[in-house]
């Protein structure tokens, strides 16, 4: 039985959380939600357009699942408060995926940038959730900032290059004692699986869902995996030998 | 008179609300939150406030995100 997992207090269902960018259509990101069992959904803000008729995504998200606004476009600590305050103004609850990127080409975030606006949100009652690069001093300073989690990145958003600073992400999981949420990179249910195996709280992927042929399968793909590999923690798998041990008896041979 | 909305520049004709102008672009206020001069304008205060010249203001959404 897996153990249930606990952010800011709150009991979270589904150790798959799934991002809501990219999808062909609202329609199919709501069913690629419920196929998941996601319980943590990420949103992001935008200036609207008024000739583009846009639909309101909310009305598309499952009402019991936690909204959790990103902070994308911020390229540094004050763009990200001014978002996560206008997210929270939007109605939608605490919870806030603090993100701030300066670079381009590979959306590598700022730690420096988001530490700040992680102490200045988390004093505001946010209940913060930084995306940042996987480094141990950095987490600890987030952490005494009010962090609920970490959420270090696998590998560069969208390359679907899986745990590309897996060991980063282990000594985060040894050594912090919040949840670690790896988000960004994830691009195979293998990779969510390796990251669960690892001892990962939890898991976030958007793009190789949404950009799949059958986004509504590929989340449930994704969310096994997460299911799996996290049962595959909990149940302390033996040690990788350099050896064959034999798994049948090597007594009474018939021979 | 002249106002920023969403970095666009518009020119008002008259005395204008910020409720006329969710209307007039047929935004449901509920999806929105408005931002008035740097300042998060809640939605009951949609109706008093009147632009004015060199007002900026931004009008944001929620949408797919990861």
């Amino acid at each position: 039985m897996e153990t249930q997992l606990i952010i800011a207090g709150q009991q979270i269902r589904s150790r798959f959380f799934l991002g809501t960018g990219k999808f062909a259509s609202y329609q199919i990101m709501k069913q690629a939600i419920i196929s998941s069992g996601a319980h943590i959904v990420t949103v992001a803000l935008r200036r609207i357009d008024p000739q583009a008729k846009e639909e309101n995504i909310l009305e598309y998200i499952p009402k019991d699942c936690i909204v959790m606004a990103n902070t994308s476009g911020a390229r540094n600590a004050e763009e990200a408060i001014r978002i996560a305050r206008l997210a929270r103004a939007l109605g939608c609850g605490r919870w806030i995926k603090i993100e701030v990127i300066p670079d381009n080409k590979y959306l590598l975030p700022d730690n420096a940038q988001t530490i700040y606006a992680a102490e200045v949100l988390a004093k505001e009652g946010f209940i913060v959730m930084p995306y940042v690069n996987p480094d141990l001093a950095d987490a600890r300073r987030l952490r005494d900032a009010g962090a609920a989690s970490i959420m270090p990145l696998g590998a560069p958003i969208g390359t679907n290059k899986g745990l590309a600073l897996r060991e980063l992400i282990k000594i985060l999981i040894e050594e912090i004692e919040l949840p670690i949420v790896v988000d960004a990179g994830i691009g195979r249910p293998s990779h969510a699986a390796q990251a669960m195996e690892i001892g990962a709280a939890a898991v976030l992927v958007n793009t190789a869902v949404a950009t799949s042929d059958d986004p509504v399968s590929a989340a449930r793909a994704f969310s096994l995996a997460v299911e799996a590999g996290r049962l595959a923690f909990e149940s302390g798998l033996s040690p990788i030998r350099e050896s064959a041990q034999a798994s049948s008896p090597l007594t009474g041979f018939l021979r | 008179m002249k106002a920023r909305v969403n970095g666009e520049e518009v020119l008002l004709t008259e005395e204008t609300s910020m409720a006329a102008i969710i209307a007039r672009r047929k935004i449901n206020p509920q999806a929105v939150v408005v931002e008035y001069n740097g300042v998060i304008l809640t939605r009951e205060k949609f109706d008093s406030v009147v632009l004015k010249e060199n007002d900026a203001l931004e009008i944001v959404a929620f949408v797919g995100g990861g």
